[in-house]
């Protein structure tokens, strides 16, 4: 078990707890981490309060170190954490403040789909969706990309598989920063991250990736729900994946090529697993071109999956997915690192975002959102967990004010893997799920109970914490109905 | 004499490996048996094939991690999983072994979980009485 945390949280509103810099020596600001009265006490259970505390010796932070009310125990940043720093006051660059699997997110499709229509063939949908999604440990994917392909696609991301016939013109405008980080750096990859990535892209993997059909069950905001193109009583798809064992791969190689770094720049760090370089250093430029790469490949990753999914539905219902409404949503990234203008002292100033764990989640106006959203804001998706509910939420201007534009990315783990198993221990989690209106299908002995809904928190308490602090807003609550997991 | 073994143990959303040997070079055959546990019951066929490592660094800990992340790769990238190990050196800078591999037998194997990297996270290797204690959290 892990041991509690012990040091200082004071409480600032009913939704934000700090931790003074006065903590630990070498914090340069303090930590803030956002929770209410029941959340904060789950917090304190393991020492994810002391990696907020570390990442606010990183060098160039900016306002606080920041954990969203999903936060849980992770490597270097905790899960849940956000940070910005600032290039031009030495900021650094932290692989640990993306995670092994860079840009791993969430899309949601639309469908014009009731559900009592889809009830009837929801097994067969499932079966279906398991049989054309390659998932599970070691599963390739149906499209092989050679090495010259795969740097194509590292370079233009979504776009370049959307333009070779695996989605919508659509799909493109509906992605985070469309889908391609622009300064990408294929070139940078070891050739073991390319190995690992020929043949994962249009793979789900295992973990907590899946693919929920879900019921729109209730409209919290019908102004935003109309924009996004969803309608209570409608199915909609959730793809949840990342980069594969590319992305993975490309961390790995940067921690180990920057462990001597932080020496070499004077950076003393109280953990290693937050080891960085000024993002204007040579190491952290070839950092950011190389996690670049990697985003680019989780986009067009979950824009293959989108196509495969596309494919099963028409299968299913026997029409062209264009016919069954099969729009793409969103699709948001919560584990990069990305370079973003913000208010700093009254002055515009380009900021290196750490999300590990966490949601972008722009405000209504902002300039990067596409027209149909520029009124209402960013769409956020938020997965719960396969027993009860998602979110779809919109980002606020409490975001920008206090937050980097971010907000929490999933209900955040209650549970180790082990204890869960333990938990499952004599029932059937698969007929549990069924029993809730759930058919679920894991290729893993062991997957469904790992991630059944007792492992996770309930993820309207932590969407409401968001919620009441004004950094994003309900839109609509999804309840699964259907679910693939590897 | 204490006899290398390992165990798993649980971390929030991903698990650990704490490994016992009496010397160092002894940690690596249970470290790797520790690493298939993670990722379910992997049964390896009987073509064997030799593979070399010969790994350099600052710390034995850095040297084991580094040692499971080529495990790792073998495995992912090459379906191959290690049977045997000789150790030859493993001191604080070098960690050098020939291991024997077998291609991983699907049918008989039952994978549950991808491990994504082997991480620095609590990472250690200790003298505890009779020997050696290493900790490692992998990535699910």
């Amino acid at each position: 078990m892990p041991e509690p945390y012990t040091g200082p949280l004071e409480r600032i509103d009913e939704t934000r707890w700090r931790i003074p810099k006065s903590y630990k020596e070498g914090m340069r600001v303090d930590g803030i981490i956002y929770a209410d009265d029941i959340l904060i006490e789950a917090v304190k259970q393991d020492k994810s309060p002391d990696q907020v505390a570390n990442v606010a010796h990183l060098p160039g932070i900016v306002k606080h170190s920041l954990a969203m009310p999903d936060i849980h125990w992770g490597y270097g940043f905790c899960i849940g954490g956000v940070a910005a720093t600032d290039p031009k006051q030495g900021g650094v660059i932290s692989p640990g403040g993306v995670g092994y699997d860079i840009n791993c997110g969430v899309r949601l499709l639309s469908t014009n789909i009731r559900l009592e229509d889809a009830q009837p063939r929801m097994e067969r949908l499932v079966e279906t969706l398991f049989k054309t999604v390659p998932c599970g440990v070691g599963r390739g994917g149906i499209i092989k990309f050679g090495k010259k392909e795969l740097r194509r696609l590292m370079t233009d991301g979504s776009p370049y598989v959307v333009n070779n016939g695996y989605g919508w013109d659509g799909d493109i405008e509906a992605t985070e920063a469309g889908g391609c980080i622009n300064d990408a750096r294929p070139d940078f990859l070891s050739n073991r991250a390319l190995e690992r990535g020929f043949d994962q892209c249009g793979t789900l993997g295992s973990g907590n990736h899946f693919i929920e059909v879900q019921l729109i069950e209730h409209i919290d905001n019908p102004q935003a729900a109309k924009a996004m193109g969803l309608t209570e009583g409608n199915i909609s798809v959730m793809i949840h994946s990342g980069s594969r064992g590319l992305g993975y791969q490309v961390c790995d190689d940067a921690i180990k090529e920057l462990r001597n770094i932080p020496r070499k720049y004077g950076i003393d760090l109280p953990d290693k697993q937050l080891v960085c370089a000024p993002v204007e250093s040579p190491e952290g430029q070839r950092y950011l071109g190389a996690m670049g790469a990697a985003a680019n490949y989780a986009w067009a990753n979950r824009q293959v999956l989108t196509h495969l999914t596309r494919q099963a539905f028409a299968e299913v219902f026997g029409q062209p997915s264009e016919r069954l409404g099969m729009s793409l949503i969103y699709d948001v990234a919560h584990n990069i690192a990305k370079m973003e203008p913000y208010d700093v002292g009254g002055k515009q100033t380009e900021l290196c975002v750490h999300r590990k764990g966490a949601t972008r989640a722009f405000p209504p106006g902002h300039p990067e959102l596409p027209d149909r959203y520029k009124s209402i804001g960013q769409p956020v998706l938020v997965p719960g967990d396969m027993g009860r509910s998602s979110y779809v939420l919109v980002g606020r201007p409490g975001a920008m004010e206090h937050t980097f534009g971010s907000c929490c990315h999933g209900a955040g783990r209650r549970l180790s893997r082990g204890a869960a198993i333990r938990a499952a221990k004599g029932r059937s989690i698969r007929r549990e799920l069924l029993d809730r209106g759930v058919i679920a299908k894991a290729r893993g002995r062991t997957g469904l109970d790992e991630e059944q809904p007792d492992a996770y928190k309930d993820v309207l308490q932590v969407v409401d914490v968001l919620h009441a602090a004004d950094i994003s807003h309900r839109v609509a609550r999804l309840r699964p109905v259907g679910v693939i997991k590897g | 004499m204490m006899e290398p073994s390992y165990e798993l143990f649980d971390h929030t959303a991903d698990m650990g490996i704490r490994v016992r040997a009496a010397s160092l070079p002894e940690l690596l055959a249970p470290a790797g048996e520790g690493l298939y546990a993670v990722i379910g019951n992997v049964v390896a066929g009987e073509e064997a094939e030799p593979v070399a490592f010969d790994l350099t660094g600052r710390e034995s800990a850095e040297l084991l991690r580094d040692y499971l992340a080529e495990l790792l790769i073998l495995f992912e990238r090459d379906h191959r999983v290690v049977t045997a190990v000789d150790p030859s050196v493993f001191t604080e800078d070098r960690l050098a072994a020939t291991v024997q591999t077998g291609r991983l037998d699907a049918q008989r194997s039952a994978l549950l979980r991808e491990v994504k990297a082997i991480t620095y996270h609590e990472l250690d290797v200790r003298l505890i009485p009779g020997g050696y204690e290493a900790t490692l959290i992998v990535d699910i």
